[in-house]
């Protein structure tokens, strides 16, 4: 124990060390702060290395570090992330734990900008209570934590990852997404509309200025050039994250005169697009495509027929979901302690938890009953199939998860004071992904339509 | 052709209005007091707050909608009534006379108490009440649905330029600032009471920036962060105009304004870009703005 909490107090002087490079005092040159940053995090892997035993003993708390957005625009996505967390760990709690010892988690907000969260990163794992990251929602936060979590070998769980980038090597040890990924979530939604709307001649996009708006432009444009190669895109916008005013953008998109709008905008942006989008007839000129529709449908009056979908499986009003009393109960318990239902970052968070806790039930049936190491754990995360609430999360041999993509559209439904999701499909997760190793965009490339005229049609998921 | 020369006016002059209510108050403060409030952006960022609790009250009471645009007025009004008087006379006036760096240090320091002021008031997640824009309905203008409330914006914003100016040419109180700014010491000299002035021009700082706030609330919504990206805004134009003109930051949001509707028409991926490259073209050729000019400095 004495030595267990000496390497506590070491890594946690170190990581505070670190944060204090981090900010740039006293370094001005670029090489010192290279090696300064390289003694560190070598100190701090020594340390955490040096503790395998002292981590088999069983802890006060299963501690989690969890990033999220808790402030700034990105909270309305984020928030329901954190307050799923909260849901699930108390969850766990009132069962027992996880092999008996309460969950306590850490929560980091991701609006403080990469630098932060890399120091946050750092100070969470050099504290062995911290076994796991529930990290992160930001495609940009997750390609940054990504090097460390391999550096520092602590079981990584992307919550909300979506880039594609992410584990594209293959190489990955410690981090883990079992969700799926850009690739399969925006070929579905161009599936789905040659499916719905097979005369499509021009798209417009409007989606936000960073990796995870571009990357899905770029997929859901070369899906449907694959499929239907006489689709043109008649305008690209890349508006800021977090602007509040969208009319100029809006103009722009109606001289464009679209078939088809598509957007992958989200949080509060997602919020104010539709408010401002709908008055100005965006919704009935043009088929709206929202990728993360789902979370604003409590929210925001959407008009009947657009496409939305919940970038996976996650939505607690599936079929599928609804025939799970845990989901059932999960929902409902959300409802009444937030005052909303869960929307689908909520229960990509609570999947997320579930995956932990049966990472940690399959390494400690392996090792005998006994707490299990970080590495034990990213073990069991390798190659595992959790049922989770929604679905099922497959982790593939390059540490991707595999999950079915649940598309639809907005309907209205006199058992609910909002939209719903109607007409919906569900593909399967495998049918949408390359093979491990191979490049997603080339594989795109190679779709044909008789790809498409293979896979279920709307309306077939009741 | 026309069909494509009207949109992208309209949206210039619906952009350059926002931005204008953004930066004629920094700009009528820097010409009266001499201080470029950095903590403008946050006073903007609480008139929306304000306005939209006001008008999410008349709605959840079910008073009459219309109410909401006398909400918009009243809460700027409240806004500069509280917050003008105690920033000026509880902070910016020990400013006075001091390094500019040590102005913008001071208003710095203010910006991030208000910020965190109002994340702990209105919490994190995004506000939005748009009844006002709802009530005005839309006219279909060249092929585009626009809002009538960007109408009535630009309107507004026309409205500002032309009573500021009737306030400084044809009021005693607009004298009184004509003649503070002209020449303090001899002002006071004469027997003006310059913190009455500068209380007034800086409250009236505060409304308009407040109003700007406030106006914008029904087509956009208010998060952390909108103060600090409006200060920024406000500032590239104010520096266009010439810090202090009236007139300039009319004609600098226009430009600006402009700047950003070319970019998102014809290249999306400079939006952001758009009306800094713009301040810094015409600060390349007229460093002290299009209506400034450089003052003799007195001993």
């Amino acid at each position: 124990m004495a030595s267990k909490g000496i390497s506590i107090v070491i890594a946690r002087c170190l990581s505070s060390l670190e944060r204090l490079f981090s900010l740039d005092r006293g370094l001005p040159h670029g090489n010192v702060r290279w090696v300064m940053d390289g003694l560190v995090g070598a100190l701090a892997l020594g340390v955490v290395a040096a503790t395998p035993a002292a981590a088999q003993e069983k802890p006060g708390a299963v501690g989690l570090g969890i990033f999220t957005f808790t402030s700034g625009p990105a909270a309305a996505y984020g928030m329901p992330g954190k307050n799923a967390a909260d849901l699930m760990i108390d969850e766990i709690n009132a069962k027992g734990g996880i092999g008996g010892v309460p969950v306590s988690a850490t929560y980091v907000d991701e609006a403080q900008g990469a630098q932060g969260v890399i120091a946050e990163y750092r100070r969470l794992a050099g504290d062995t209570k911290n076994q796991v990251m529930i990290a992160a929602l930001s495609s940009a936060n997750c390609l940054a934590l990504a090097p460390l979590a391999e550096q520092l070998e602590v079981p990584t769980v992307g919550w909300n990852c979506d880039t594609h980038q992410l584990l594209m090597d293959g190489k990955s040890k410690y981090v883990f997404r079992p969700n799926g990924n850009t690739v399969p979530e925006f070929i579905a939604y161009a599936i789905y509309l040659l499916d719905r709307k097979p005369d499509v001649k021009t798209v417009a996009i409007i989606n936000p200025d960073y990796a995870f708006g571009h990357d899905a432009a770029k997929i859901f444009t070369a899906a449907l050039k694959a499929l239907k190669p006489d689709v043109e895109i008649v305008a690209e916008l890349y508006p800021k994250l977090g602007s509040p005013n969208y009319q100029t953008e809006i103009s722009r998109l109606t001289t464009a005169r679209p078939d088809v709008v598509f957007s992958n905008l989200w949080g509060a942006d997602l919020e104010n697009f539709v408010r401002q989008a709908a008055p100005r007839g965006i919704f009935t000129s043009s088929q709206v495509i929202l990728a993360l529709g789902e979370t604003v449908l409590q929210r925001v009056p959407l008009p009947d027929g657009v496409i939305v979908g919940v970038l996976g499986d996650g939505w607690w009003m599936s079929p599928d979901a609804k025939a799970k009393p845990e989901t059932v109960k999960f929902a409902e318990a959300y409802k009444a302690r937030f005052g909303e239902y869960p929307v689908f970052p909520s229960i990509k968070m609570a999947n997320a938890l579930i995956y932990v806790k049966a990472a940690y039930d399959v390494a400690m049936q392996k090792n005998g009953g006994k707490w299990p190491t970080r590495a034990e754990l990213a073990a069991a995360m390798k190659g595992s199939k959790v049922e989770t609430l929604t679905g099922t999360a497959q982790t593939r041999a390059d540490n991707d998860g595999v999950v079915d993509q649940i598309v639809g559209v907005t309907v209205k439904t006199p058992a609910q004071q909002f939209p719903v999701i109607g007409d919906m499909v569900r593909y399967k997760g495998d049918s949408l992904m390359p093979q491990v190793g191979h490049d997603p965009l080339a594989w795109i490339a190679t779709l044909k339509p008789e790809f498409a005229k293979s896979l279920p049609k709307p309306g077939s998921y009741k | 052709m026309l069909n494509a020369i009207i949109p992208l006016l309209l949206d210039s002059l619906a952009s350059a209005a926002l931005i204008f209510f953004a930066a004629v108050g920094l700009t009528l403060v820097f010409s009266v007091l001499r201080v470029l409030n950095v903590a403008h952006g946050s006073l903007y960022s609480i008139g929306g707050y304000v306005a939209a609790s006001i008008c999410l009250f008349i709605a959840s009471r079910q008073l009459n909608p219309y109410l909401s645009f006398l909400a918009l007025l009243f809460s700027a009004v409240c806004v500069a009534a509280i917050f003008g008087p105690l920033i000026e006379r509880g902070l910016v006036r020990w400013t006075y006379g001091k390094s500019e760096a040590v102005q913008i240090l001071i208003t710095f320091g203010l910006f991030l108490i208000l910020e965190d002021l109002q994340r702990v008031i209105f919490g994190v997640q995004s506000f939005y009440e748009d009844a006002p824009m709802r009530l005005l309905g839309t006219t279909s203008i060249g092929g585009v649905v626009y809002l009538n409330y960007q109408i009535l914006l630009i309107a507004m914003a026309l409205l500002v330029v032309v009573g500021l100016r009737l306030l400084i040419n044809h009021t005693r109180l607009g004298r009184l600032i004509t003649a503070v700014v002209t020449d303090r010491e001899m002002a006071q000299s004469i027997g003006i009471d310059t913190n009455r002035i500068f209380i007034l021009a800086f409250s009236l700082g505060v409304f308009l920036a407040a109003l700007g706030g406030a106006l914008a609330t029904p087509t956009s919504g208010i998060a952390p962060g909108l103060g600090a990206d409006t200060m920024v805004l406000a500032f590239a134009v104010a520096a266009i105009g010439g810090l202090g003109q009236i007139e300039g930051a009319a004609l600098a949001s226009l430009i600006v304004g402009l700047a950003r509707v070319l970019a998102i028409y014809l290249a999306p991926s400079l939006d952001a870009v758009a009306p800094y490259a713009a301040m810094l073209i015409v600060l390349l050729i007229r460093p002290y703005g299009l209506f400034g000019s450089v003052t003799a400095r007195r001993i």
